[in-house]
């Protein structure tokens, strides 16, 4: 099979997953127990029977789940329309859209300090093994891939803003929130210092363990033999042998991490206050907003499946086996 | 500039379609409704410079005060305000937050610029209190909508008011909110230049905000938290009478309710409830649960309401009393069978006892509450129950026996008294207890007409009576109001029952020189 065609599979099936999430979503937040106006309202008002029903009529509740509520979701989809946010009373793609531009920095700051930082421990921790610095590289992997996430966020909020001064939570500091995020770039810097200091503790410790047994796993390997046989250094082994065939798993791990971490920032969000896509997520479960719901994870199950997609087109570069099949 | 730090952003700037006390936090600084409560509970002219009701008890007749200009610069007229009202009274569905406080209005009219007259279908008692929530929107913004769609999406983040602050930038998605002190307000402007709320996504980061001194004021503070925030120097910590209850539900829902309600009918033996009300200790639970930020409850309308003038203070507690309780249970006989639980030979006193897994506390208020039953010969079972299928489970299906569930009342008494009216245990209602008692609701209906506030008192005492007595709410304790600022940089707060960041506390703010 050539590149396209497995890549045009790749692509049949990953818009197949899409339609599947979506029919899916729509049936599982409305088999939520409770009433999403109730949710919207809260407990303590004084809101009169007759509006709440007022209420339901505009949201759409007061017709039948399907066909009439699924055909008006399909038809809004159809039309590239997310619908509106019943509890922020805004269109849901504005806000998405908004929330992820700040997820993305977050994360990728955060990616791409761990990934580097775990690729070179690991290989130096498998390359030096069983020295001191394999010892040291390990045991703070494996405490760091353990530790708590809002645990270690706490603890660097506490002590980064009373040790440094660094902001206690938020994006930018209230000075600066009517400008535009790229004019006020050194205060975002000291916003996104804590929380992605956090990210990188926390996915550092899983990349460099994966790395360390590729690596150690690669080195056995006959080729390694044949290649120290021919007289080449130790370095360039390592670098032209081993680090590309033991980098097929971390490409995995850094996919299945990216479309996962677009949501798995929750922790992190909450902890530092920062206007992303995770307290999104959180907010809308608890008001029961559908429309907000049912964007989160379409964007959620999206990035998931676009991450997985270029894993795959990597592995056509990386692994000569994938382009064969 | 004062930076205040809270947990959520207001929802909306909109008071049409406004459900977060956040939101009636930043009103009460940038809008006016003709009145306002002030610290110590009564209401005063904010807008209003007087206001009266003619002999036929529907006619009321509200004067402005001179100078009130909206935030743009323009004169406020009473037509606004007429204006304003009117838009609720037209279309009370697309008003979902105000229209019940304009409910039963006839007429509002503005017969001169400094005017306003109200005509009522019936007399109105709480006429006070609905107008310090009835706010002058300004019309020109709120003017263009054909739809109830429309005017709940449409957020008013740059809000034109009439109050001490006006808006700088709301940016809800960064979650700062900041008002610039309006010093041209009509009853003299603020002394702080600027108020900035920033929103927290966590309580640890908020308190540690207040340490290091990135704000300057938090809104609620969470009582684990209340201890340690009394070391930090330069912080005052301030504790009031807050206005939430917390309360132990019976079931009370009629037999012919349909559905027929499914419980222990044990639980509707007044002796039964008598036994259960004397084997709870309050004070314990103050002390132990909530570490004494509390005060042990007796009626449904809390001390704080009105400043006390609505609270009866003639109730005489039920001593927890676990002998007496054995007694009472004993004389009605029921008898503890070998597994040590009473039964009359038809009931026995098993209960379920459940709980919304909102709040943290509930879970060892259910456990103290099933030990204390125990030494009674009650067993309770305890349950939590998320917060959505319990309210399907109570209302209107009757489908419990004992509940642990809490109200947030209003400033007025009327809403949280509605809250045990028959009509109320409809799908949507508020009625959790299933109390029908039309002795009970007839009273309702008296005291919304009393004008006369002693004659309106009597009658709001007479209800809480019936409730203490027939039980169908235990009230277990009231809570405190928890809230703390940078005292070494901000003096001259106002602390009562409503909180040091309402307009008339900021407004006698000042920096610390």
């Amino acid at each position: 099979m050539s590149r396209r065609d497995y890549l045009l599979r790749k692509l049949g099936f990953s818009l197949m997953t899409v339609v599947i999430v979506l029919v899916i979503n729509f049936v599982l937040f409305r088999i939520l127990p409770g009433d999403p106006v109730r949710a919207v309202i809260g407990r303590n008002v004084r809101i009169s029977p007759e509006v709440q029903q007022a209420l339901r009529v505009q949201f759409g509740l007061d017709k039948p789940v399907f066909p009439d509520q699924f055909l008006d979701t399909v038809g809004q989809w159809a039309r590239g329309n997310l619908g509106i946010s019943w509890s922020l009373r805004r269109p849901v793609k504005d806000i998405l859209l908004a929330k992820l531009v700040n997820t993305v920095i977050l994360i990728g700051l955060g990616q791409i300090f761990a990934i580097v930082l775990g690729v070179v421990l690991g290989l130096l921790a498998g390359w030096k093994r069983k020295s001191a610095v394999d010892v040291s590289a390990l045991t703070f992997s494996l405490i760091a891939w353990a530790v708590p996430t809002f645990w270690l966020g706490i603890i660097l909020l506490a002590a980064g803003s009373s040790w440094l001064g660094l902001p206690t939570g938020g994006i930018v500091s209230p000075a600066n929130v009517s400008k535009p995020l790229y004019a006020v770039l050194p205060d975002l810097g000291r916003h996104l210092i804590l929380p992605t200091l956090t990210l990188t503790i926390l996915y550092l410790g899983e990349y460099m363990l994966i790395m360390r047994s590729s690596i150690l796993e690669v080195l056995g390997e006959d080729y390694i033999l044949t290649a120290k046989a021919k007289g080449m250094s130790q370095w360039q082994v390592l670098m032209r042998h081993g680090l590309k065939n033991a980098m097929l798993p971390i490409v995995t791990l850094i996919a299945l991490n990216l479309g996962f971490t677009v949501s798995g920032a929750i922790y992190i969000e909450t902890v530092f206050s920062y206007d992303g896509l995770g307290k999104l997520f959180q907010d809308a479960l608890t008001k029961q907003d559908y429309p907000l719901l049912q964007g989160a994870f379409l964007l959620l199950a999206v990035s998931v499946i676009l991450a997985n997609m270029s894993a795959d087109v990597l592995y056509t570069y990386l692994d000569p086996r994938v382009k064969a099949n | 500039m004062l930076h205040e730090g809270w947990t959520e952003n207001p929802d909306t700037l909109n008071p049409a379609y406004a459900y977060l006390t956040q939101s009636y936090t930043i009103f009460d600084l940038i809008y006016n409704g003709l009145t306002t409560e002030s610290p110590d509970g009564k209401y005063v002219g904010a807008l209003a410079k007087d206001w009266s009701v003619a002999a036929d008890n529907v006619t009321w007749t509200i004067h402005l005060k001179e100078g009130i200009k909206w935030h743009n610069g323009e004169d406020l007229k009473a037509s606004d305000i007429a204006w304003a009202i009117n838009a609720v009274m037209e279309h009370p569905d697309w008003w979902s937050s105000t229209s019940n406080y304009a409910n039963g209005f006839k007429e509002v009219t503005a017969p001169d610029d400094h005017m306003v007259q109200i005509v009522t279908e019936y007399p109105i008692a709480n006429m006070e209190y609905r107008l310090s929530f009835l706010y002058a929107v300004y019309p020109p913004d709120f003017n263009k909508f054909t739809s109830a769609e429309e005017l709940q999406n449409f957020n008013n983040f740059n809000a034109i008011g009439t109050g001490p602050f006006k808006i700088n930038v709301f940016d809800k998605d960064k979650g700062i909110l900041i008002l610039d002190a309006n010093q041209d307000y009509f009853d003299g402007g603020p002394h702080i230049d600027q108020m900035i709320f920033q929103k927290f996504d966590n309580a640890d980061a908020l308190i540690q905000a207040l340490k290091v001194g990135d704000i300057d004021l938090i809104s609620e503070v969470p009582a684990t938290a209340f201890e340690t925030i009394k070391s930090y120097a330069g912080v005052q910590a301030v504790k009031e009478d807050g206005r939430y209850f917390n309360e132990l539900i019976l079931n009370s829902v009629a037999e012919t309710n349909d559905p027929a309600p499914k419980r222990n009918p044990a639980i509707l033996d007044p002796a039964v409830r008598l036994a259960i009300a004397s084997a709870i200790n309050k004070q314990d639970l103050v002390d132990v649960v909530l570490q004494g930020i509390g005060s042990p409850g007796d009626t449904i309308v809390p001390p704080t309401l009105g400043g006390g003038f609505w609270h009866n203070p003639n109730i005489q507690e039920v001593k927890f009393d676990i002998a007496a309780a054995n007694k009472i249970l004993d004389d009605a006989g029921y008898k503890a069978g070998a597994d040590g639980v009473r039964t009359d030979g038809k009931d026995r006193l098993e209960f379920r006892l459940q709980f919304p897994t909102q709040n943290p506390v509930y879970p060892r208020i259910a456990d103290m509450l099933a030990s204390n039953f125990q030494q009674i010969g009650i067993k309770a079972d305890v349950e939590a129950v998320d917060t959505d299928s319990l309210t399907a489970a109570v209302t209107p299906t009757g489908d419990y026996d004992m509940v642990i569930w809490g109200w947030g009342p209003d400033p007025d008494p009327d809403f949280i008294l509605s809250v045990l009216t028959t009509d109320q245990f409809i799908s949507g209602g508020w009625s959790d207890s299933g109390y029908h008692s039309p002795e009970y609701d007839q009273l309702y209906l008296d005291q919304q007409e009393a004008i006369d506030k002693s004659q309106r008192q009597q009658i709001v005492w007479k209800m809480q009576d019936m409730v203490f007595n027939d039980r169908p709410y235990i009230v277990l304790y009231y809570e405190k109001l928890l809230q703390a600022y940078r005292s070494d940089r901000f003096t001259g707060f106002i602390e009562s029952p409503l909180g040091i960041d309402i307009a008339q506390s900021l407004l006698n703010v000042t920096a610390v020189k």
